[in-house]
């Protein structure tokens, strides 16, 4: 009875005791805080199983395989492990920011679970107008955690991780923000239960209106979240372990905590906004039909599978592609993801000035409604992939025309052209910093 | 004023927590502990702002300040040798005159911050009335609004109205900003440069360029450092 009907029960029992505009308040989000951070640490730790096991058949090994069937019971072991094993401090470090670093990045990663929709109704803490903006916001601090981290271990490899850290998450913030607004001007509202509503009242996924979008997102994503290909502030080759070099014990634990749970956060803000979220063709049969909870539970699995299948991308290229350069990663970010986020946004803005100068030009009907989201008939629907397929390619053709051998570009002979010094050839240049 | 309930217990820890950060920023000693002190009090304003009901201020304060401008003063920060500062052993407060000095600017901004709000306060109040009794209530306006996935708090126009003016009614001034930031941005760089860069740029060795320019009329005198 309790998967079918509204749970009334412990709403009764706790009027006992408390107000119900405390129970309103405090009593239900702190049930949801609790069950989501709850959940999210332990997908988090099987996020480090799949990814262990995924690396081995990509490898053709087992994987772990020792501590209970499978290997299954191998992220609590390490987790044991990880617990128990010394938790050092350096004697130079700034004791109170290598003591907070650690927290700060969990803290970051953990609070933008506060206004992901897992579901409809009950399944989301908190619905605000600003969601998005919200989870842009929030994991932006994250950033602080690995600079902090770096600074305060006062140790070169790790100081050399956190200037490198801080300058690609600042770079590839930008093209994640501007990938989104092409979503956006569909969905019409920054709440993340909007974008769902939007795309559900619309039934359709805005991934197939924003295809270069979702690229684009899927790419920075990865880059924020510092995974390979993109873990230069990491790299294990060049730097030992990069920002974290000296942690250990259960503070090491929280960084790959936090890491795990950035990733999860990237790959649900994905799925809510490129891949309907909870949303599915049936699921509003089942709130019709009146089984309301099963309505919600069914969501809830609908939008696991979804993020599970991007995290399942993040595994499968962290074992395929090897790791980029530094200025290979910087060229990424400047010269491709955030021009090709600004031509995805002027093609949708130009693609939504022709949907709606269509409607009702000469009898055609393209626009159905704008109360949530832009809705559009079939053949608003048609004209808007149209776009957006044609977008992918013209984007990319105007980039690799105007990034066309940008990499020989000579600043000598460009200030000679231009006549802005007009210099004799005088004896070669001494090295800059000599 | 008008907080009561969980709003007013809310307000006073933020309100509070952002004068205490502000006031450490500017005793610590460390130049990386004041930045993150700096933080904290932002991010304290960012909620007062919340408080407020303006929600998209707040996230733009995080994701600009702390995220963005935090970030980089961090980053100059580590770049830049603040050692001697911070191994001195100086008294902050040792001057009498400008703690006294200091502590009177301050009363005066306390005294008009105070006048201000109050009248812009009394203000509002003339223009938007509201019974006595749904004091610290969400006014009939928010209430009117649709309710949230969860019920509990309400969705509000707030961004929709930001961004329809800002693209609306005020996008040249918008789009001039942006230039005036472009134009910093190159002149920032360009200022940036020394002599050394330009002539390894150039391929010449610095000698050369010093002359070239210290015979050009028309350039600028640039220090050869």
């Amino acid at each position: 009875m309790l998967l079918l009907g509204p749970i009334n029960v412990l709403n009764d029992l706790l009027l006992n005791v408390f107000s119900q505009e405390t129970i309103n308040f405090f009593i239900w989000p702190l049930i949801q805080i609790g069950l989501v951070v709850t959940l999210v640490a332990l997908w988090v730790a099987y996020a480090t199983y799949l990814e262990r096991k995924i690396s081995a058949f990509m490898q053709a090994r087992l994987g772990p395989m020792r501590v209970g069937p499978w290997g299954l019971l191998q992220p609590i072991a390490d987790g044991l492990k990880l617990l128990t094993k010394e938790d050092f401090i350096p004697e130079k470090a700034d004791r109170w920011i290598f003591f907070f670093a650690p927290y700060i990045a969990v803290a970051s990663a953990f609070i933008v679970f506060a206004v992901i929709p897992f579901g409809p109704d009950w399944a989301v803490i908190a619905d605000v107008n600003i969601g998005l903006l919200l989870v842009l916001a929030v994991s932006s601090i994250g950033v602080l955690a690995l600079i902090l981290a770096g600074w305060s271990s006062n140790s070169k490899y790790a100081l050399l991780g956190g200037l490198r850290s801080s300058a690609q998450m600042v770079s590839y913030e930008v093209a994640m923000g501007l990938s989104l607004i092409g979503a956006l001007m569909f969905a019409r509202t920054l709440s993340l239960s909007g974008i769902v509503a939007a795309q559900g009242s619309d039934s359709i996924w805005f991934l197939v209106y924003q295809p270069a979008g979702f690229l684009l997102f899927l790419i920075s994503g990865i880059a924020e979240n510092n995974r390979a290909p993109f873990d230069l502030p990491e790299a294990e080759s060049e730097l030992v372990a990069g920002f974290h070099t000296e942690y250990s014990g259960m503070r090491w634990s929280l960084f790959f905590m936090a890491e795990y749970a950035a990733m999860v956060v990237v790959a649900s803000v994905a799925t809510t906004v490129y891949l309907g979220g909870w949303y599915f063709p049936f699921v509003y049969r089942l709130e019709a039909a009146g089984y309301h909870n099963l309505y919600v539970l069914v969501s809830l699995l609908v939008f696991l599978v979804k993020t599970s299948i991007i995290l399942y991308i993040y595994f499968w290229l962290r074992w395929t592609l090897p790791r980029f350069r530094y200025d290979q990663l910087m060229d990424i970010g400047w010269k491709w993801l955030i021009p090709s986020a600004l031509i995805n946004i002027v093609l949708s803005g130009f693609a939504i000035f022709v949907v709606q100068a269509l409607d009702g030009w000469r009898g055609m009907r393209t626009i159905e409604s704008l109360e949530r989201g832009l809705n559009l008939t079939a053949t608003g629907k048609g004209i808007m992939i149209g776009f957006g397929v044609a977008g992918l390619f013209l984007t990319a053709i105007l980039l690799a025309r105007i990034n066309w051998r940008s990499r020989d570009f000579n600043l000598k002979t460009q200030r000679r052209n231009i006549k802005l010094v007009n210099l004799p050839q005088g004896k070669p240049a001494v090295q800059p910093g000599s | 004023m008008t907080l009561s309930g969980y709003e007013a217990v809310f307000f006073w820890i933020f309100g509070l927590a952002a004068i205490f950060a502000g006031l450490l920023t500017v005793m610590a000693r460390n130049a990386v502990h004041s930045a993150l002190f700096l933080i904290s009090s932002l991010v304290s304003v960012a909620a007062l702002f919340v408080l407020a009901r303006a929600e998209f201020i707040a996230g733009v304060q995080i994701l600009v300040y702390v995220g963005g401008v935090m970030v980089l003063f961090l980053f100059v920060i580590m770049l830049v040798n603040v050692g001697a500062q911070e191994r001195g052993r100086e008294e902050i407060f040792n001057n009498q005159r400008q703690v006294a000095a200091s502590l009177i600017f301050c009363l005066l901004l306390v005294g008009g911050v105070l006048y201000a709000v109050n009248r812009g306060y009394s203000g509002l109040q003339a223009l938007n009335p509201r019974p006595e009794g749904t004091v610290g209530q969400q006014s009939i306006r928010d209430q009117s609004h649709p309710p949230s996935a969860t019920g509990s708090s309400r969705i509000t126009e707030d961004a929709e109205n930001v961004g329809a003016s800002l693209y609306r009614y005020a996008s040249l001034p918008f789009e001039i900003a942006s230039v005036l930031l472009l134009v910093a941005i190159i002149g920032s760089v360009m200022l940036a440069r020394t002599l050394r860069q330009e002539a390894s740029a150039d391929d010449v060795a610095p000698e050369v360029l010093q002359d070239e320019i210290a015979t050009d009329p028309t350039l600028p005198q640039i220090s050869a450092d």
